[in-house]
């Protein structure tokens, strides 16, 4: 770790009942448990948790964390169009944005970077759509590198219902390898390489 | 060391009275040549050229009249080409082509003859012996009852119900050939191997394996026909070799294991390789067609190399090449000489292993067929992963972040019946196509397993029965409405344009053709 202060407030948002939480859980736990930083969690609870929108704030820092909330967010994860319309306002110049790309149209936005992948359909292709969360955890993980490779995949092995861990953990590498593919894909744009052939 | 070989191949009209006069006047005439007379330069093809390295001469050299005396016209136009193509694939088999060397002399010009067999003996002493081992004659060994009996356990013939699925499907009979599996399954059965219907019969099958498909009985049909034509091949008879069995002569050349094959010489400078890859591209042995075919269609089949290894790049794969890659001797097995293949198979898993290779990717579904299921099966241990290039070019899409660029064409497909039928995924090369951003793809009337075959395999058997049995399968693709004819073996591109050819009725059935590999090189993007 390099002695600059390393602090990463991330903001996962989402309608109740996708796993926002799980996966704001496996994000923390990785990074603290994993790669031994400090993270805390808190969570949305309320009548939005149940069908509205939902949020979990996660504070990754390698140093102590003295206040728990996001204020704005370097990373926001928006997974239903709801929780960008109500969190967009905290978007910094340099945050960086991922969305459900069929779920949300971030349209004109002010950021760092914006990434989308379709985590809920590649979940439904796996066969559960439930697993749209950790598929959203495996392109998170590649893009931002804010957590290791590693400590996400045993995090979600781990945070799974038991049992499901296979299918789970083939969402994760879904979502990672979609991840991967794009930062490629953005990197052989800047080398203006579109093709095989040209 | 041994005296050179040098064959020499005189035109009976012009320079033969040259060279006679050179034996009257007692001149020294070099003693490695041996003098063959022919009747004209022209009527050497490539394969009766080839013949001669395969047999182990050291050099051969065409003398025949200048152009404008040949006796029959044309002859010096066409020897030229055949030594101009020959040359290109003496250069890719590491022979070089200046083993082989065209001249032209008048009768009268006697001490030009001389002289030029004098400087040709001393550019051979330079390149040195040729480093082929001709195969040696064995002794026919007549098939015996009990080999037969083997094969006939062994395969399930004597499973046959003679329901006759096999006939109604078989794509000969269908073409009218008097030809039927069910039948030469029975005269076998019967002890008939011998007769010349029989023979005859071994030959005709296409190995398509369409019949094994249908069989209730699950008899199987192509595996018999396979080892039918090692035991006859034995016994001293002669196959159906199309092009003269020039492409059996050369894979044969190439079970010479001192042989240095330099294949890839030619690729284009903007590939990029890793020499010390754990992954190895093998091409096939599509550049050798696309010389042998140079002047008749004009293929470009070499392409689907260069577009593979370009697909590779892109997905940041580096492959290793095997400089030194023979042919699989997919065909050499499937046209009855097993002993061969065993050569090769054996020289080219030694080879590939002594480069550390861990997983081999092709784009031939023959060499994907050979490599990864004969060879075991044919008892040659494969120590590295087979992977055909369109199951990693799926994954890698299936990664994300790749689109396809429009493609403003109709397309259909054949199916390469090594892929489709015999290994038994149909569904393969379709999930690429699906991928594809064409206007629209039409499958034709047969399909997928129950594809139609392109009309020949393993060079063995062209007549007009696979002629028409061809124009078939390219009606079928007109009748999609289709303007693109996707392929995914270069032979199916090979036979289906040759049948395009026809002065009759090109009209009908001339339809572009591209390889998919191609295909989706040419149009894949970065989104």
């Amino acid at each position: 770790m390099t002695s600059q202060s390393l602090k990463k407030e991330i903001l996962i948002t989402g309608f109740g009942g996708q796993g926002i939480v799980l996966a704001g859980q496996i994000v923390g736990k990785a990074a603290s448990l994993g790669d031994h930083l400090e993270s805390t969690l808190t969570q949305s609870y309320g009548p939005e948790a149940r069908g509205g929108a939902c949020s979990a704030h996660v504070i990754i820092s390698d140093s102590f964390i003295h206040f728990p909330y996001v204020r704005h967010p370097d990373i926001l994860v928006c997974m239903s169009q709801g929780g960008f319309d109500k969190f967009r306002h905290l978007l910094k110049e340099t945050s960086t944005l991922i969305t459900d790309q069929d779920l949300v149209h971030p349209g004109d936005v002010v950021c760092g970077d914006v990434f989308a992948v379709p985590a809920t359909r590649m979940a439904e292709e796996l066969g559960r759509k439930m697993m749209a969360n950790i598929v959203m955890t495996g392109f998170f993980t590649a893009v931002t590198q804010a957590i290791s490779f590693e400590s996400a995949q045993r995090m979600v092995a781990a945070s799974v219902p038991k049992g499901t861990e296979t299918l789970n953990l083939s969402a994760f590498g879904k979502g990672h390898d979609f991840g991967v593919a794009t930062l490629k894909g953005r990197r052989k744009k800047i080398e203006a390489v579109r093709g095989a052939t040209a | 060391m041994a005296q050179l070989k040098i064959v020499l191949f005189v035109c009976n009209w012009g320079p033969h009275a040259a060279f006679q006069t050179l034996q009257d006047a007692g001149a020294s005439i070099p003693p490695e040549v041996r003098m063959i007379r022919i009747p004209c330069t022209g009527r050497m093809s490539k394969s009766l050229l080839f013949r001669a390295f395969e047999m182990g001469a050291d050099g051969v050299a065409l003398v025949g009249c200048e152009p404008g005396a040949c006796r029959y016209g044309s002859g010096t136009e066409v020897a030229e080409r055949n030594v101009e193509d020959m040359r290109g694939i003496l250069d890719l088999l590491g022979l070089g082509g200046d083993r082989l060397r065209q001249a032209m002399f008048l009768p009268e010009e006697s001490d030009a003859l001389l002289a030029f067999l004098q400087d040709f003996c001393k550019v051979i002493e330079t390149i040195g012996k040729s480093p082929v081992i001709p195969a040696i004659q064995e002794e026919p060994v007549a098939a015996d009852k009990d080999a037969l009996a083997v094969l006939l356990t062994r395969h399930d013939i004597l499973a046959c119900q003679d329901c006759g699925k096999c006939s109604s499907a078989c794509p000969v009979t269908l073409a009218g050939k008097p030809f039927s599996p069910r039948m030469l399954a029975g005269a076998v059965i019967a002890g008939d191997a011998g007769s010349e219907s029989t023979r005859n019969n071994v030959w005709s099958c296409l190995t398509c394996g369409l019949c094994y498909d249908r069989c209730p009985s699950a008899v199987d049909f192509p595996g018999f026909i396979r080892d039918m034509r090692s035991v006859l091949k034995a016994a001293g008879v002669s196959g159906c070799e199309a092009h003269e069995g020039f492409f059996q002569s050369c894979m044969r050349t190439m079970t010479s294991p001192t042989l240095a094959v330099r294949k890839w010489r030619w690729l284009p400078e903007d590939i990029r390789l890793d020499p010390n890859g754990k992954r190895l591209f093998w091409g096939g042995c599509a550049p050798y067609f696309d010389m042998y075919f140079k002047a008749h269609l004009g293929i470009q089949t070499r392409d689907i190399l260069v577009d593979s290894l370009r697909l590779l790049n892109f997905f940041d794969i580096f492959p290793a090449l095997l400089d030194g890659e023979r042919c699989c001797g997919h065909d050499l097995l499937w046209s009855g000489d097993r002993k061969n293949f065993l050569k090769l198979a054996r020289l080219n898993v030694d080879a590939i292993e002594r480069q550390g290779i861990e997983e081999v990717i092709t784009a031939c579904p023959e060499c994907y067929r050979a490599l990864s299921h004969d060879y075991p099966e044919q008892g040659i241990a494969v120590p590295f992963k087979v992977t055909h290039i369109f199951d990693l070019v799926d994954a890698e899409i299936s990664k994300g972040a790749v689109g396809f660029d429009r493609l403003d064409r109709h397309l259909t497909f054949q199916d390469p019946c090594r892929l489709s039928r015999l290994e038994g995924r149909p569904d393969l090369p379709r999930k690429l196509l699906d991928r594809l951003n064409a206007d629209g793809f039409t499958e034709m009337q047969d399909r997928g397993v129950s594809a139609l075959c392109c009309g020949n395999c393993a060079w063995v058997g062209c007549d007009s029965f696979t002629k028409s049995l061809q124009v078939k399968r390219l009606r079928q693709a007109k009748a999609t409405g289709g303007d693109l004819l996707v392929t995914a073996c270069p032979k199916c591109q090979i036979h289906l344009r040759c049948a395009m050819e026809d002065p009759f009725i090109a009209h009908e059935i001339q339809m572009e053709t591209m390889d998919l590999t191609s295909i989706v090189a040419r149009t894949i993007r970065w989104e």
